[in-house]
C-alpha cells in the first residue's frame, strides 16, 4: 500500500515537474553572448543558453543577419555547442535577432 | 490546407474523450453495469491515441504561428502543459488496460483509485493546456488569418 501511494506521489510529482522544465526567457533589447542549446532547422530557430544561464529562443526572421566572426554564412553553419554572440530585439515577449555571430 | 490548421482540427476530439473516461473512470466507482469498465477503458485508448497526435499537430503549427505571437512563452507553456497531461493520460490508461486484462495482482479497486488520481491530475493539465491555448488564439490571434480592413478578399 504504502509503495502504491509512494508511486502515485512519484508520478504527480514528476509530471509537474515535466510541466516546469524547458521554460524560455525573455529579455531587454541588446547582445548577449552565449552557447547554441538547440538548433531547429525546420523552423529557423535556435535556442541559446546565456553566459548567465538565461534560455533565449530566436526566430530568424528575413533580416536576421548570420556571420561567422564577422563573415555571412548560411544557417546550416549552426551547431549544437557552438559559442556565439546574439544581438536581439525585444517586441512584446519575442525576442527577434537582428545579428547572430558564430564565434568559433 | 495551412499547416495550422490540422490542430485545432484535431485537439477537440481527445479533450472530449478524457475528461468523458475520467467521469466514467469516476462514475465506476458507483456504477458496476457491465461493459461500464469497457466503455471507459475504450474512452481512454482514443483519448491518450488523440492527444498525442494533438501533441504532433501542435507541434507542427509551432512552426508555422511561433514567429508571429508578441509572447511566446505562453505557446512554451501551452506544449509543456500538454505534454504532461498526455503523460498522466497515458500511464493512467496503460494501467486502466492492465486491469482491464487481469495483468495487474493487486486489488482492483486499488488499482481503480490510482487510476483515477492520475486521470484527474490529468485532467487539471488539460484543462492548463486548453485555457493557455485559448489564451494564444484570442490574445494573440495565433493562427488566426485577419481579414484586410475593407474585407475586400471576400467580396
Amino acid at each position: 500500500m504504502r509503495v502504491l501511494l509512494s508511486l502515485v506521489v512519484v508520478l504527480t510529482l514528476s509530471g509537474i515537474m515535466t510541466s516546469c522544465g524547458d521554460s524560455t526567457d525573455v529579455v531587454e533589447s541588446g547582445t548577449y553572448k552565449g552557447t547554441i542549446k538547440e538548433v531547429e532547422a525546420d523552423k529557423d530557430e535556435i535556442y541559446v543558453t546565456t553566459d548567465d544561464d538565461k534560455v533565449l529562443e530566436l526566430y530568424f526572421t528575413e533580416d536576421t543577419k548570420l556571420t561567422r566572426k564577422g563573415e555571412p554564412v548560411e544557417f546550416s553553419e549552426l551547431e549544437e555547442g557552438q559559442k556565439v554572440e546574439v544581438e536581439v530585439e525585444k517586441k512584446g515577449k519575442k525576442l527577434d535577432p537582428i545579428r547572430v555571430d558564430i564565434q568559433e | 490546407m495551412r499547416t495550422e490548421l490540422w490542430h485545432p482540427l484535431i485537439v477537440h476530439w481527445p479533450i472530449v474523450a478524457l475528461l468523458l473516461g475520467t467521469l466514467f473512470s469516476i462514475a465506476g466507482f458507483f456504477i458496476k453495469a457491465k461493459g461500464w469498465r469497457y466503455a471507459t477503458s475504450a474512452l481512454l485508448v482514443i483519448g491518450v491515441v488523440g492527444a498525442w497526435a494533438a501533441y504532433i499537430t501542435g507541434e507542427w503549427a509551432d512552426g508555422e504561428v511561433a514567429r508571429n505571437l508578441c509572447d511566446p512563452t505562453i505557446l512554451k507553456a501551452h506544449e509543456n502543459a500538454a505534454f504532461t497531461c498526455n503523460v498522466f493520460f497515458s500511464i493512467a490508461t496503460g494501467i486502466q488496460l492492465l486491469n482491464y486484462f487481469n495483468l495487474v495482482f493487486l486489488p482492483p479497486k486499488l488499482v481503480h483509485f490510482i487510476v483515477a488520481i492520475l486521470l484527474c491530475t490529468g485532467s487539471y493539465f488539460l484543462y492548463k493546456t486548453g485555457h493557455l491555448g485559448a489564451e494564444l488564439v484570442y490574445e494573440q490571434a495565433a493562427g488566426v488569418q485577419v481579414p484586410s480592413e475593407n474585407c475586400s478578399e471576400f467580396e
